[in-house]
Formats: C-alpha cells, sequence, structure tokens
C-alpha cells in the first residue's frame, strides 16, 4: 500500500475508513506498530464501529493519508480485536505518556505522533511535545496559528525524532532501540538523576535498571536520599551490590544509611569482604559529623621510602583512589604522621625520603567534628581534603572538598523542588 | 511490629495530610466559618460531622492513590483520559485557583489594616517576598516556614477557648442538629462543604504524597496523616464558628468577611481576641497565597508535559514561571485597584471550583478502581459505596450551592 508523505496520528484519529463500494468500515481509534529496523511500524488500525473493534491489517489499506483512508477490504472479511497487553498501541501506550528526551537530557509528554511512508510502511518516527501537538488534539490547531500569526509568531513543532527516545517504563522497552540506551549512558550522571528525579519512583527505578553498574553508581550518588532508598530497596540484592560496590566509601555508606536495616545487612553481606568493613566503619558515625561525610578511600606511605619510590606506587595506587592529592605519612600503627601534597612529590628530588618534605603542622578535625565546623575549615585553609583523625592521632579517613561543597550548597538534583 | 517503631513510621510519612489541610483553611474557608458562626450560632457545628467524614473519605483514595501510583492526579488523569480532559479541567483550575489567590491578598490586606499597616504597602510587600521566597529560596526551607506557619493556627483554638462558650450547648449542637429549614441556613451549610472540599486540595495531596515517595508497606501510616489533618481542619473550623457564635451572634452582629469578625471582636472580646482572629487570619491568607499559585503552576505543567520547577529561570520554564508570577502579580494588583470587582472573582472562582469538584471526583473514583494501576489497592466494595455516596451526595450539595449563588 503505498503511502507517501506524512501526518500525524491525531489528525487521523476517529476519522472513517471506507471499504471498496465506499461504505464505512468503522472509525479509527487506535494504530498498532511493532518493532522496525531503525523506527517502529504500523501493522494495523484498530477501528470501532457501534462499540466492537476490529483490527484491519496494513496490507488491507489502500489509501492512507489525513483526508483519505480506505481499504481493499469488506466488513465481513475484518476480524475482531481485543484490547490486549501484548500489543504496542500508539494511542493508548505512548499518547500522554512521560518518555526521556535522551538528546535534550529532560522528561516530556507525548502530545502527538508522527507517522512517516517509507517504501511501503508507515513508521513511527517523531513525537510531538510541543504545545502545536497540544492545540492539534484539542482540535483548534489553525485558530491557534492565527492567534500567534497577529503576534508575528510561528506556531513551531516541537518533534523529537524516535531514536532519541528512551522509555520509562519496560512496556515500551520491547520496541526500544539500543541507540537511546548508549545515549542516555552517555548523558552526565546529574543529568540522569535529574530525570529520575522528575518522574515517579517506579518509573524512576525501571528506568535506573536500564542503566550500566559504573553510569548507575555515579547517578545514583546524585540522586535525594529517599529516591536512593526507594530504587535500591526495589532492586534484587545481587544488582544493587554490584552498583553499591561500584560507589566510593562514603557515598555508599550514605546510601546503606538510608535503607531499612535488614536490606542493608543483606546488601554488604554480598559486597566484597574489604568494601563492605569500610563501608561498615563508615555506617558507624552521625551523618553530620565530620565521620559521617568521610571516605576511608586515602593514600598512605610510611615516611621511610624515597620520592622515587612514592610516584612509582603512586602510578599504580592512585587508580583505585577518589581523591590523590594529598599523601598522608602514617607509622606502621597508622598514626598519622604528615602529609605530602601531589604537588610536592612531584617537585621533590627523587632521592629525597618522604620524611624529609613532609609537612606535620597539618589541619585535622575528628569524627565527631559538626560538618559546618569541617566546611569553614577546609573553607579557611583552601584544602582538598581535610584528615579525620581519632583523639590518640590515628588516621581514620579524609573529607573531601567535593562532600563540603554538598553540604553549603547541595546538588541540584537534591536541591531540586519537589511538588509542593 | 512494636509501638516505638509505628511512631518512627508515622514521623517519616506525616505532613502531606496535614500541611493540605491546614492550608485548606485559607481567606475564605475562614470567611465562611465566620460568617456562618456570626449568623447562625452554634446551630451549624454539626454540618462539620459529615463534612469531616466525607474530606476523610475522598482525601483517603486521592492519598492512597498517590502511594500506590507514585504519581500526581493531574499526570494520572492525562495519561488516562487524554489531553483534551486534561486541558479544560487546568484550565478551570487555573482560574479558580487565580480567584483564590485574589480571595488570599484581599484578606492578607484586610488583615493588615486591622493590624494598622497600610495596604498599599503590604500587599506589594507580601506578594514580592512570596515570590522570591519561592523562586530564590530552596524548597526545604519552603516546606519548613509552611509547618511551623500551621502552628499559628492554634490561634483560633485559643479565641474560642477564651470565648468562653457554654461547652454544653457546644457538644449538644454539634451532635444533636437542629436544621432550621430556610434557604438561608441550607446555603450556608452547602457553602462548608463547598468551601472545605475543593478540587485543588485533591491535586496538592496526591501530588505531595507522590513525591515524598512513601511505599505501600508505609500505607497505614499515611492514611492516619490524612486522616488527623481532615480532622485539624475540622477542629479549627470548630472553633472559629465557636468563637464568632459565642461573642457575636448573641448580639445580632452580622458580618460578610472574615476580616470583619476580627473588628467586631474588639469591643466585645478585648484586644486580644481581635488580634488573634487577625494574625491568624494573616497568616491563613499569605500561606494560601504561597500555595496555590504554585500549585497550580505546578499540576499544569505537568499535566501538559511543560519544564516546572522553582529553581528554574523564565528561559527554562517559561509557562511554570509565568503562570506562578502572574496569578500573584495580577492577584496582588486587583486587590489594589479601588472598585476592582473582586467580590465578582470570588464567586466566579467559587462556581468553577464547584463545577470542576464532580469532575474530579469522578475521575479519582474511576481511577481508583483501575486495576492495572492500583492492583490490590483499588477500593473494595464497601468502601466504593460509601465513595460512591458521599461523591454523589458532596456534587448534588456544591451543585445546588452554585445554582443558588448565581441565582
Amino acid at each position: 500500500m503505498p503511502f507517501f508523505g506524512e501526518l500525524f496520528v491525531s489528525e487521523i484519529l476517529r476519522k472513517p475508513v471506507l471499504d471498496p463500494k465506499g461504505e464505512e468500515l468503522g472509525k479509527v481509534r487506535d494504530i498498532v506498530v511493532v518493532r522496525g529496523e531503525a523506527f517502529p511500524k504500523v501493522t494495523a488500525l484498530i477501528l470501532e464501529k457501534k462499540k466492537s473493534l476490529m483490527n484491519l491489517p496494513w496490507t488491507g489499506l489502500n489509501i492512507f493519508n489525513k483526508r483519505i483512508i480506505s481499504s481493499n477490504i469488506y466488513t465481513e472479511s475484518l476480524q475482531t480485536y481485543e484490547f490486549n497487553e501484548k500489543d504496542l498501541l500508539i494511542v493508548r501506550d505512548i499518547f500522554d505518556k512521560q518518555i526521556v528526551d535522551a538528546n535534550g537530557a529532560k522528561v516530556v509528554r507525548v502530545n502527538d505522533v508522527k507517522l512517516e511512508g517509507y517504501d511501503s510502511e508507515a513508521l513511527l518516527i517523531a513525537v510531538d511535545v510541543g504545545m502545536r501537538g497540544i492545540m492539534r488534539r484539542l482540535g483548534f490547531e489553525r485558530g491557534g496559528e492565527d492567534v500567534m500569526r497577529i503576534f508575528k509568531k510561528h506556531l513551531s513543532n516541537n518533534l523529537i525524532s524516535w531514536t532519541y527516545i528512551q522509555p520509562l517504563e519496560p512496556k515500551l522497552t520491547k520496541i526500544s532501540l539500543t541507540v537511546p540506551r548508549q545515549m542516555v549512558s552517555e548523558l552526565h550522571p546529574a543529568d540522569i538523576a535529574e530525570i529520575i528525579s522528575q518522574v515517579s519512583h517506579k518509573e524512576g527505578a525501571s528506568f535506573f535498571k536500564g542503566l550500566d553498574v559504573e553510569t548507575a553508581a555515579e547517578a545514583l550518588s546524585e540522586l535525594e536520599p529517599e529516591v536512593q532508598a526507594a530504587i535500591i530497596t526495589g532492586m534484587d540484592t545481587d544488582k544493587a551490590a554490584d552498583i553499591i560496590e561500584e560507589m566510593p566509601p562514603d557515598e555508599a555508606a550514605d546510601v546503606l544509611s538510608d535503607l531499612p536495616v535488614d536490606k542493608a545487612k543483606e546488601i554488604l553481606e554480598s559486597i566484597e569482604k574489604e568494601e563492605a568493613e569500610d563501608i561498615q566503619e563508615l555506617l558507624g558515625h552521625e551523618e553530620d559529623t565530620a565521620g559521617g561525610l568521610m571516605t576511608n578511600d586515602f593514600i598512605t606511605y610510611p615516611p621511610e621510602i624515597s620520592v622515587k619510590d612514592a610516584i612509582e606506587k603512586f602510578r599504580k595506587d592512585a587508580e583505585d583512589v577518589e581523591t590523590v592529592y594529598y599523601l598522608y605519612i602514617t607509622d606502621p600503627d597508622e598514626k598519622l604522621l604528615g602529609v605530602v601534597s601531589l604537588r610536592e612529590l612531584l617537585l621533590a628530588p627523587l632521592d629525597a625520603k618522604l620524611s624529609d618534605i613532609l609537612e606535620t603542622k597539618l589541619k585535622t578535625v575528628t569524627p565527631d567534628t559538626d560538618e559546618i565546623e569541617v566546611a569553614e575549615i577546609v573553607a579557611k585553609y583552601n584544602l582538598v581534603a581535610i584528615p579525620v583523625v581519632d583523639t590518640e592521632g590515628f588516621m581514620l579517613g579524609i573529607v573531601t572538598v567535593d562532600d563540603v561543597i554538598d553540604v553549603i550548597l547541595p546538588p541540584s538534583a537534591k536541591r531540586k523542588r519537589r511538588k509542593v | 511490629m512494636s509501638l516505638w517503631k509505628k511512631v518512627a513510621v508515622f514521623i517519616s510519612v506525616m505532613g502531606p495530610g496535614i500541611i493540605t489541610a491546614n492550608i485548606d483553611n485559607d481567606a475564605s474557608g475562614i470567611t465562611t466559618y465566620s460568617v456562618a458562626g456570626a449568623r447562625f450560632g452554634y446551630s451549624l457545628l454539626w454540618t462539620l460531622i459529615p463534612t469531616t467524614i466525607a474530606l476523610v473519605v475522598i482525601q483517603e483514595m486521592v492519598g492512597r492513590m498517590g502511594v500506590v501510583t507514585g504519581k500526581g492526579l493531574s499526570d494520572l488523569i492525562r495519561e488516562n483520559y487524554g489531553v483534551k480532559a486534561t486541558f479544560f479541567m487546568m484550565l478551570g483550575l487555573l482560574i479558580a485557583n487565580f480567584g483564590n489567590t485574589v480571595a488570599n491578598f484581599a484578606g492578607w490586606a484586610a488583615s493588615m489594616e486591622i493590624l494598622g499597616l497600610s495596604k498599599y504597602m503590604m500587599v506589594p510587600f507580601g506578594a514580592v517576598t512570596i515570590w522570591i521566597l519561592v523562586t530564590k529560596g530552596s524548597y526545604r526551607f519552603v516546606e519548613m516556614i509552611l509547618l511551623y506557619a500551621c502552628i499559628i493556627f492554634v490561634g483560633y483554638i485559643i479565641s474560642g477557648v477564651m470565648a468562653n462558650p457554654d461547652w454544653n450547648t457546644v457538644i449538644k449542637q454539634t451532635f444533636v442538629p437542629k436544621i432550621q429549614w430556610k434557604s438561608e441556613y441550607i446555603m450556608m451549610s452547602i457553602a462548608i462543604i463547598g468551601t472545605t472540599i475543593t478540587p485543588w486540595m485533591q491535586f496538592y495531596l496526591q501530588s505531595s504524597i507522590a513525591e515524598k515517595g512513601i511505599s505501600k508497606e508505609h500505607y497505614k501510616a499515611s492514611r492516619l496523616d490524612v486522616i488527623i489533618g481532615c480532622s485539624i481542619t475540622d477542629i479549627i473550623s470548630f472553633f472559629i464558628i465557636i468563637t464568632c457564635g459565642t461573642l457575636l451572634f448573641p448580639y445580632g452582629i452580622r458580618i460578610n468577611e472574615a476580616s470583619e469578625a476580627a473588628l467586631a471582636l474588639r469591643p466585645l472580646a478585648g484586644d486580644y481576641a481581635s488580634l488573634i482572629f487577625a494574625i491568624s487570619l494573616a497568616n491563613a491568607s499569605l500561606l494560601g497565597a504561597i500555595i496555590v499559585p504554585l500549585a497550580t503552576a505546578y499540576y499544569i505543567c505537568e499535566a501538559l508535559g511543560w519544564e516546572a520547577g522553582v529553581n528554574k529561570t523564565f528561559k527554562d520554564a517559561p509557562q511554570f514561571m509565568w503562570i506562578y508570577t502572574l496569578t500573584i502579580a495580577l492577584a496582588s494588583l486587583l486587590v489594589l485597584i479601588p472598585g476592582a470587582p473582586l467580590v465578582f472573582l470570588m464567586v466566579l472562582s467559587a462556581v468553577i471550583n464547584g463545577l470542576l469538584l464532580p469532575f474530579v471526583l469522578v475521575f479519582a473514583i474511576l481511577l481508583i478502581n483501575n486495576k492495572k494501576l492500583m492492583g490490590e489497592f483499588t477500593n473494595s466494595r464497601m468502601q466504593n459505596y460509601i465513595s460512591w455516596g458521599t461523591i454523589i451526595s458532596v456534587i448534588f450539595l456544591t451543585v445546588s450551592w452554585v445554582v443558588t449563588s448565581v441565582f
């Protein structure tokens, strides 16, 4: 069946479909699409006549445009149709739903759907998310155009190509493409967090499940605590454990501390032992203190090694550590002796010992120091990280400047409104 | 579950129901209760019992939808009933809530005048403060202010107790209704229901519960929050009626506005009662003026798929920012223009609210019985009888209220 050109689904809804004699078969109620090569393609129209539904296959169509739709078969040979969950229907499943625009990194609502003819098929090529789509659905696209013309403006279409669309609920996944998944993974984790916080928790969780572990871990730490908890609780323990393991221990501890105790325990048990111990240690501290902010992910070296050896070692160690700008020098009991900044290390003669260049007058805080106080010290001395030591001087962890900034200025996804 | 665990769960989900209920007592609500008390004494107190029951039945359903679907009511209506129904409903809500905001600014202006402050200064000051608070402040800050501001409503309880009513009569009249078959009396009782059960609060409650992300396991605690909230609203109403019924009714003082109540109280009950009434009115008006425009802008943008958020700029979220800003700016301007048709606007807003409510309630009950959305949380047969009964009576009463107030 030849169909050239393009049309919006709302333009043909409730339009009569004629049989070869010009009798009305029924009115267009919905459109069935299935996965195509690049775009979903139309396989059938659902017609409605006197409350009963019929399935008119695409191949049974003769003319298909916004003015006339006619068929080459008669009522007798039409099959009845019953709504079922397997089919993907444009009006029922795509119209009015929220979807993710992977290109613009935001959540939008589908106002209309655009079909385009290609070979002898009708493809779903784009969704309309603009004002014009709403006007068209309401039946005053023309009037809207006229009004806008008074203001010398054009009522523009806001179309998003299907290739940039990522469904929120698994239902649409069946026909989704591989492209947007990759695109979503390439989005900045903060953008992903923003998207998740704009939709319901259930949709957020199913969207989140589609991310790879690394992206998921980064996006998770940008989310609000309640959302984090909702998402992790809804996941199976193994997947949750994988994601938590990927996060820096301080952020992992933050997430776990907001979970129900049983779930947190379960996840901790499935995490690698060493990592789990680090997290466990951090979980013991109050959330708004240095202990609650700190991470135990830092670099320590003994004082007696040479700068050359330290650099050598650093190349290996720095790979897995989040904050690398300070090397903490400790004695064998992990008592903090001093600090060497990365800059000092690189500028020092290779044969010097770390004990020769180490700075002993350094600022430290204790685990129960209030977070605001920590922020003030970090700001005052322009530090990238500050060590946390217990009363006897043993090194427990560091608080990094990015966590301090979160105290003063929560990241936008966290600060983001919620509907009042 | 141990008692302490239950308490902890409740505290964590508490909030939406209580805040919604408190904001429900905005300037127009307080006016209705004051007028009712001054005109009919305690004899309308009984209406608060069926009103509370209806409010609980309806809010419980809406709250349940918020917990189970995690979506707002405007989202659900859009996704299940399409763009047409949503668009006209949102248009109605916009107009009705504009009228509501005007009423709130008028209440703010009147209470400021009583406190001896010029409205020409205080209305612009209030409008600008609200705008800045919401667009430049953080949401948490706003929420905190809202929760604390709710405490000021206790002022009405204090003034009710200070009025020293005859509690025997109060209790008798509350539980044993003596209905007067006068048209004014019947209209007043319907007005009480109409001002207590409004369309916008259904949207507001469901969204705030959905946003809070309360899980299905904690649904019972959330229901308690809703029930407590509904009871608090009507307890406040109860005390407003008592105050005016004790102090103004015996002298036959007729009032038409809440601010007149505050003024009339001064010679009868002293400066304090008058002051408490004026401050509470100012607080209620301002709270309403913060929430109603903001809520409206959110529902409309979400339903129609526009960017929304208080931290966004005019460029990022133009529709949202314009709806929010224009509602506040125009409403506060109208209050200051002498001879502006304020009464007409408020009646119009009440009428549109009355017309919207049937649709909102019918959509709500249809959605809650949708198995695909609600799963095992749909209404039971018994709940459906109760809900339909409530909804049909509320619809009948509000429509007759609309009809009588227009003609």
